[in-house]
C-alpha cells in the first residue's frame, strides 16, 4: 500500500534529493531516509498530493541533516568568487544530455549546478522543485507551506538570477 | 503600464499563465514596448531551461534499495533498531519505537510474515522458498537490492576488497545482523555478521569439512555461511564454486 502510493514518485524525490542534499551527504541516503520518514508517518497521512507530501519530507530531512552537520549554504555572489567555487558534481548523464540537446546545446551542467548553489535558499528550493523535479507551482506551494504566488515570485527571481550568474560565468546558452 | 524599477508584480503571474485573456493581451503589448520586462521574461526562460539540465535519471537499484528499507522497517516495527553510531538510517525514529512487550509480540508476528514476503519477493519466479529463514532472506534480499550483476573481470591477485557505502544494521526474525558491502574486482559481495548462527535453509547443503558451514543458491545469488562464535554469511552473484574462495578474501567482521 505505502510503496504502491509512493514509489511511482521516486524520480521526483530523487531530483529534489540530488539538489538539496548537504555537502558530503549521499542523495541516495536522503531518498531512503525520506521514504522511511514517510512510511513512519503514513498512518497519519490524510491523502492528497503524495508528490508534494514526499517533497516536504525530503526538504525537512535535508534541512535537519544540514543543521546537524552545521553547514550553511554559500551565498557568494560575484564572478571572481564564482570562478573560485568548487562546482557541485553533475555527471551530465544520458538523461541530462537528452534534455540539453533539446533546450540548450553546449550549456555546461556543472556550471548550472554551481550557479544554482549560489541562489538564496528559498529561490533555489523553488527552482529545484519546479524546474528540476517538475512540480507544479501549486504542488511546490503545498510542499513548502507557502502561498502559490510566493512560489511563483521566488522561482521567477531564482531563474533570472541563475541566468544572470551563468551569463557572468560566460556560459553559452546556445539560444539567442 | 508604467515604467518600473523592479519586476512588475504581474510578471510572475503572466509567466505562469495565470492572467485572463484580456490581461495577457495587455502584457503582450507591454512586452513589445518595455525592454526591462522583456529582459526579465528572457532571463526567466533561460534560467528555467538551464535548471532543467540538472534532471538526472534515478540510479539503477535505488528503487529496490528504498523498497527493501521500507520492507525491513515494516517487518521490524519495534524490532529494527537504527544504528546511529554508524550513521545508518534504517529503522524508524526513536520516538516511534514500541517498547511494550505485547507490541513486540505483534511486531514479531509482522516480522515473520514480512520475512516470508521478502523471501518470496527476492526469489526469481519459479523458485519456492517456504522454509527460507528470515535472517537469511533479509541478507539475500539486501544483496539483491544493492548489487548488480558481476562484471566479468577478475581482480589481480593483490587487489584488496574495497568497502562500499556504510554498514547497515537490521534485525530480522529476532536476529541482529550487521551488513557490509565489499567490492572485489568486478563483484560486489555482502558480508552479514551476526552473534547468532544463520539458520540453514532447507535446500542448502553442508560444506564438507566444515560442520557449521553451509552454502546455498538463490537464483543468481550464491550464499556461503560460516557459523561459529560469530556467524558470517556471504552473499554475492557468483557461481557456487567461487564462493568459498571469494569469502576467504573478504574481511569477515
Amino acid at each position: 500500500m505505502f510503496l504502491d502510493a509512493t514509489l511511482p514518485h521516486l524520480d521526483v524525490v530523487w531530483q529534489v534529493a540530488r539538489r538539496t542534499a548537504a555537502e558530503g551527504q549521499d542523495p541516495e541516503d536522503l531518498v531512503q531516509e525520506t521514504y522511511l520518514r514517510a512510511y513512519a508517518g503514513f498512518e497519519s497521512y490524510r491523502g492528497g498530493n503524495t508528490r508534494a507530501w514526499l517533497a516536504a519530507i525530503c526538504l525537512n530531512v535535508a534541512r535537519s541533516q544540514a543543521r546537524r552537520r552545521r553547514r550553511r549554504p554559500r551565498e557568494v555572489p560575484g564572478l571572481a568568487l564564482l570562478e573560485a567555487l568548487p562546482w557541485d558534481r553533475a555527471d551530465g548523464g544520458d538523461g541530462a544530455a537528452d534534455v540539453a540537446n533539446v533546450v540548450m546545446a553546449g550549456l555546461d551542467a556543472e556550471a548550472v549546478s554551481g550557479c544554482l548553489g549560489l541562489l538564496p535558499e528559498p529561490q533555489r528550493v523553488c527552482v529545484v522543485l519546479m524546474d528540476v523535479a517538475g512540480y507544479s507551482a501549486r504542488e511546490a506551494a503545498h510542499a513548502l507551506g507557502c502561498p502559490r504566488g510566493t512560489v511563483l515570485a521566488r522561482v521567477h527571481r531564482g531563474r533570472r538570477r541563475l541566468a544572470q550568474l551563468l551569463a557572468e560565468a560566460g556560459v553559452s546558452h546556445g539560444q539567442p | 503600464m508604467d515604467s518600473h524599477d523592479r519586476d512588475h508584480p504581474l510578471l510572475a503571474a503572466f509567466l505562469a499563465g495565470d492572467l485572463d485573456p484580456v490581461q495577457a493581451r495587455q502584457w503582450d503589448e507591454h512586452l513589445l514596448a518595455c525592454e526591462r520586462c522583456w529582459q526579465a521574461v528572457r532571463e526567466d526562460r533561460e534560467g528555467r531551461q538551464a535548471a532543467q539540465l540538472l534532471r538526472q535519471p534515478v540510479p539503477p537499484g535505488l528503487g529496490d534499495r528504498v523498497a527493501f528499507a521500507v520492507e525491513v522497517a515494516a517487518a521490524g516495527r519495534g524490532l529494527v533498531q537504527p544504528d546511529h553510531r554508524r550513521g545508518i538510517g534504517f529503522g524508524r525514529p526513536g520516538r516511534h519505537r514500541r517498547r511494550a512487550s505485547w507490541r513486540l509480540a505483534v511486531a514479531g508476528m509482522l516480522a515473520a510474515t514480512a520475512a516470508v514476503a521478502l523471501a518470496v519477493t527476492f526469489l526469481p519466479s519459479g523458485h519456492q522458498a517456504p522454509s527460507l529463514p528470515a535472517a537469511v532472506a533479509a541478507v539475500a534480499r539486501y544483496a539483491q537490492a544493492i548489487s548488480g550483476p558481476a562484471v566479468p573481470r577478475r581482480p589481480g591477485p593483490e587487489a584488496p576488497p574495497v568497502e562500499v557505502g556504510h554498514p547497515v544494521a537490521v534485525t530480522a526474525g529476532g536476529q541482529r545482523i550487521v551488513l557490509r558491502t565489499w567490492r572485489l574486482g568486478g563483484t560486489e559481495a555482502v558480508v552479514a555478521v551476526s552473534g547468532r548462527p544463520f539458520p540453514m535453509p532447507a535446500h542448502a547443503r553442508g560444506v564438507s569439512g566444515r560442520g557449521m558451514a553451509w552454502s546455498a543458491r538463490l537464483g543468481s545469488l550464491g550464499l556461503y555461511c560460516l557459523n561459529g562464535r560469530t556467524s558470517e554469511l556471504v552473499a554475492a552473484p557468483v557461481p557456487a564454486a567461487e564462493l568459498a574462495a571469494l569469502a576467504a578474501r573478504l574481511p569477515l567482521y
